[in-house]
């Protein structure tokens, strides 16, 4: 293959050519073949399981390549590790985070290439790059900060920020929008679009179709490990692309009729928290979710919402305010207690909460359900029945992998998440707490999702549903408020509120102009 | 509107973790030693802060500190090291060949040297080889005394002044004094006057006839603090231990920064052992005694911290300077113990935590009991004290540990998930 083709066009910026790699009874990738331009945005759609991840860390240097070829601004190139590729320009956001939580921001970001100064790192010199790239980009990222104290959201800014750090010619991006809000992701997209104005070259995958029509120049479709096509957004609609993917048709989050019951299932009141300074994080919230009632919060991330859970949930224990569960006070019981009772729940951050991912997937399906049947009997985990149900979540929820006894760890992201809704959805919760429940799922898997928890909503099924997917929220909430600086401050009706009015509620702006 | 990609964010004022102040630090200092002036004074046990105490205390220290140091390099790179045991026996033994043939330094390098033998063993079979790190540690432990008496049997038997179990003598590390304060300190000492005496015992301790080689610790621990917190180098390591995965995909080498760091650790621990073999005069078989976990402990007391295993480390070897003054010491020992517990007690029912807070009270109350209907100590507890200090202030006081995240995780390259 030429590198300069006809034209005096300039060299391809990245081109894979017959990559195939093969894990234990599974091939991720087989003979994908894709040509990127320099100065574009290429989006990289395919359903979960696809091969997405799994090509671009082979593009990374984090994995290698059973067969093909990589070429770089038109010359071969064999990365060993991602040290090589951070030397060929190339800089990768991950699907799942990539931060040490016991360090600082600051330390995350400048971490392998790190200022020098004198005999050591020179901090001063860091935090003020930091803080520029910040501004430039509007990040709002705050160096000092140690990133266990960070939601998902600001997590995610780090991490893109970690790759303009560095000064990447050729980004990949995998999935980083799946927990901003919309506002955010306009943000993000203008940047991209200044960046790639400077020549910057941009990978880009999601599952949001109508995000990647919006910022990308080429896409390519990928599906079962292959390309299956390559389309130019002005000549698809979400809905093609969403054929191509999954070979159905777009979903829409829908709640048909209203299932909503009078009796109260969760009851939340004048619920307080504040944080190590004494800021209040959680102001004095009050709700009650009713059974067969979906309660959507909106919110930007950072707002409260994940004190909100873990206070739900009895990870935080909050300063005042109580917590009923079907008219039972829960607030002073332990986590397990509350599971136990029927709290279903999905984390926001699922390698951090949701999944082991050095464990099984049978094993995972029995956490926090270790002291109930199928998982258990008595004392003891009853093993047999543990795995016939992890077969059955496996089956139901179309988690694809080639078996239950593999590791997390080998299933895509979509994939780990599609386990975890399906272990929490199981034993018949009263309540489910759902975080961003359909984060980095494809859209045949997402309505999948919905469909199961309009099922158990009609089952009077008590939802606390939090996300960033603003579509969803509306779609699927019975009642929606949003929460602003750790208070409920508006409630709307699903029924006529526009995106455009949750997302000014959201930053304060609604109000302000009131 | 504009916010950027952080739109509506709370600013907060960056949230600070609450760490104490310096100023915090050193009014709990003085609280001790207030506490400890007024036990010397109700039980006459004025070794509690004698100059010779102190020294002693400082010499018992200075081994600890160094396996504490060693076992963090190790840990905050992700390796664990209980093999710290067996390094610092291989030091022993590395002091005792050249200390006696060639003085006290090239008894400390050598040891040194050895130390490091031990700890790129434990480096290859952990990170080459992704052994358990527990098990390659326990080997470790096994085979360096084995080593070491053999080698001992080989080299010293024969010698003038050595033995089968023992080398010949080894002179000791040059002392130093800063000029003036020792005569000065001294008289105040001899006054008795409660506090200021006490102080002086101390600060005469700290201050005169310091082995150079407890001056070398000293500087290593601040060392090791900078390189760990303030260059590259630390950075790179410490993220070795809390996020291989995320150190790899930054283009970190985690293998040659673990490398790096176990061969250090080795290094350490060697040094603890050399200088335990100097400062005793010789090597002997079974000189250790358990140091090494000990120093193991003393850097989980203190957080994975060059400060907090240097606080550990001092605590053991006060105690057991204690012990070795005998009786009537480790008598008024159970009574600053049971004020310390009550102390702990207070803190953590103010911290939340009712039950501990009320083990710690029990416990506290017993000591003082114990205390004020006995005259002495069984003789057989005394050489327990050290021990049993260390267990309570690390199960009692110390709740809030973090250990480096990925800290005993076997890791290989390559498998990013
Ligand atoms: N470390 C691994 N070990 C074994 N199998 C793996 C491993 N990593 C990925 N796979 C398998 O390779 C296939 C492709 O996974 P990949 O993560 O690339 O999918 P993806 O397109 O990124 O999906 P998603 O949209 O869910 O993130 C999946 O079938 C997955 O199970
Ligand atoms: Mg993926």
């Amino acid at each position: 293959m030429s590198t300069e083709p006809p034209g005096g066009e300039p060299a391809l910026a990245v081109e894979l050519t017959g990559i195939t790699k093969r894990f234990p009874g599974v091939v991720a990738n087989s003979d994908v073949n894709i040509a990127v331009r320099p100065g574009t945005v290429h989006a990289l759609v395919g359903e979960n399981g696809a091969g997405k991840s799994t090509l671009m860390k082979i593009l990374y240097g984090m994995q290698r390549p059973d067969e093909g070829a990589i070429a770089v601004n038109g010359s071969p190139v064999d990365f060993h590790s991602p040290a090589d590729a951070i030397r060929a320009g190339i800089g990768m956001v991950h699907q799942h985070f990539m931060l040490a939580d016991n360090l600082t921001v600051l330390e995350n970001v400048v971490l392998g290439d790190e200022p020098r100064g004198g005999l050591g790192l020179d901090f001063a010199a860091a935090r003020r790059r930091i803080r520029e790239i910040s501004e430039a980009y509007g990040l709002g990222v705050r160096p000092d900060r140690l990133v266990d104290e960070l939601g998902v959201g600001e997590r995610q800014r780090v991490e893109i920020l970690k790759v303009l750090y560095r000064g990447a010619r050729i980004l990949i991006l995998d999935e980083p929008t799946a927990v901003l809000v919309p506002q955010e992701v306009d943000e993000l997209f203008g940047n991209l679009r200044d960046l790639k104005a400077e020549g910057l070259t941009i990978l880009f995958i999601s599952h949001k179709l109508d995000e990647v029509l919006s910022v990308a120049d080429d896409i390519t479709v990928m599906r079962r490990g292959t390309t299956v096509a390559s389309v130019a957004p002005e000549e698809t609609t979400a809905r093609k692309l969403a054929e191509l993917m999954v070979g159905s048709a777009l979903p829409v989050p829908e709640l048909r009729e209203s299932t909503v019951t009078d009796r109260p299932v969760l009851t939340v009141a004048n619920l307080t928290l504040a944080d190590a300074d004494g800021r209040k994080v959680l102001d004095d919230i009050s709700f009650t979710i009713h059974a067969g009632e979906v309660l959507g919060i909106a919110g930007v991330e950072g707002n409260g919402q994940a004190e909100l859970v873990e206070a739900l949930m009895g990870i935080r224990k909050p300063d005042s305010g109580s917590v009923h569960l079907a008219g039972e006070d829960i607030s002073r019981l332990s986590t397990r207690a509350r599971r136990e009772s029927g709290m279903g729940y999905i984390p926001e951050d699922r390698h951090r909460q949701g999944v082991l991912l050095e464990a099984t997937l049978w094993e995972n399906r029995v956490l926090g359900h270790q002291s109930r049947r199928p998982s258990a009997r008595g004392p003891l985990i009853d093993r047999r029945s543990a795995r016939a149900d992890t077969q059955r979540i496996v089956e139901t929820y179309d988690v694809r992998t080639p078996g239950i006894d593999v590791h997390a760890s080998a299933l895509s992201g979509g994939n780990q998440q599609k386990l975890i809704v399906g272990r929490e959805m199981s034993g018949n919760p009263v309540v489910l707490i759902a975080s961003h429940p359909t984060r980095g799922v494809d859209v045949g898997a997402q309505a999948a999702i919905w469909d199961h928890i309009r099922r158990a909503r009609a089952e009077h099924l008590a939802v606390l549903l939090i996300s960033a997917d603003l579509d969803e929220l509306i779609g699927m909430s019975d009642t929606l408020a949003v929460i602003l600086r750790g208070r409920l401050v508006a409630d709307y009706d699903p029924g006529t509120v526009t995106p455009q009015d949750l997302g000014s509620a959201m930053t304060g702006a609604g109000r302000d102009a009131e | 509107m504009s916010g950027g990609l952080a739109v509506g964010q709370q600013t907060a004022p960056a949230a600070r973790r609450s760490r104490l102040s310096p100023m915090t630090y050193a009014l709990i200092a003085l609280g001790a030693l207030l506490v400890l002036s007024a036990v010397r004074v109700i039980t006459g046990a004025g070794d509690l802060t004698s100059t010779g105490s102190v020294q002693a205390a400082l010499t018992a220290a200075v081994p600890i500190a160094m396996a504490a140091l060693a076992g963090l390099w190790a840990e905050r790179a992700g390796v664990i090291n209980i093999g710290l045991e067996g390094m610092m026996v291989l030091g022993t033994f590395g002091a005792g060949y050249a200390g006696y043939q060639w003085g006290p330094w090239a008894g400390v390098v050598f040891g040194l040297l050895l130390g490091v033998l031990g700890g790129l063993l434990h480096a290859v079979a952990t990170v080459t080889f992704g052994v358990d790190h527990i098990i390659s540690g326990v080997a470790i432990n096994l085979l360096a005394p084995g080593a070491a008496l053999f080698l001992s049997k080989q080299f010293f038997a024969d010698a003038a002044g050595g033995g089968q179990k023992q080398s010949p003598r080894i002179q000791d590390a040059e002392k130093v004094s800063v000029p003036g304060l020792p005569d000065l300190l001294g008289s105040i000492e001899d006054k008795r006057w409660f506090f200021v005496s006490d102080l002086a015992g101390i600060l005469r301790g700290l201050t005169t006839q310091v082995s150079l080689l407890t001056v070398l610790a000293a500087v290593l621990i601040a060392g090791s603090a900078f390189v760990l917190w303030k260059t590259p180098l630390g950075l790179r390591l410490r993220s070795c231990g809390e996020a291989p995965v995320a150190a790899e995909s930054l283009g970190v080498n985690v293998y040659k920064y673990k490398y790096l760091a176990v061969t250090a650790s080795g290094a350490f621990a060697g040094l603890g052992g050399a200088i335990l073999a100097v400062t005793s005069g010789q090597f002997r078989d079974g000189q250790t005694g358990g140091r090494g976990f000990i120093g193991l402990a003393a850097m989980i007391f203190g957080n994975w911290r060059p400060g907090g295993l240097a606080t550990g480390a001092g605590l053991f070897g006060y105690t057991d300077a204690l012990a070795l003054r005998g009786s009537l010491a480790v008598h008024a020992l159970l009574l600053l113990l049971a004020i310390a517990l009550v102390v702990v007690a207070v803190w953590q029912y103010r911290e939340g935590a009712p039950v501990l807070s009320a083990v710690s009270a029990a416990i506290g109350v017993l000591f003082a009991w114990w205390y004020f209907t006995s005259d002495g100590i069984p003789p057989e507890l005394v050489g327990a004290a050290p021990y049993v200090v260390t267990i309570l202030v690390l199960a009692l006081a110390s709740q809030r540990l973090r250990a480096p995240r990925a800290v005993g995780e076997v890791y290989r390259r390559g498998e990013g998930k």
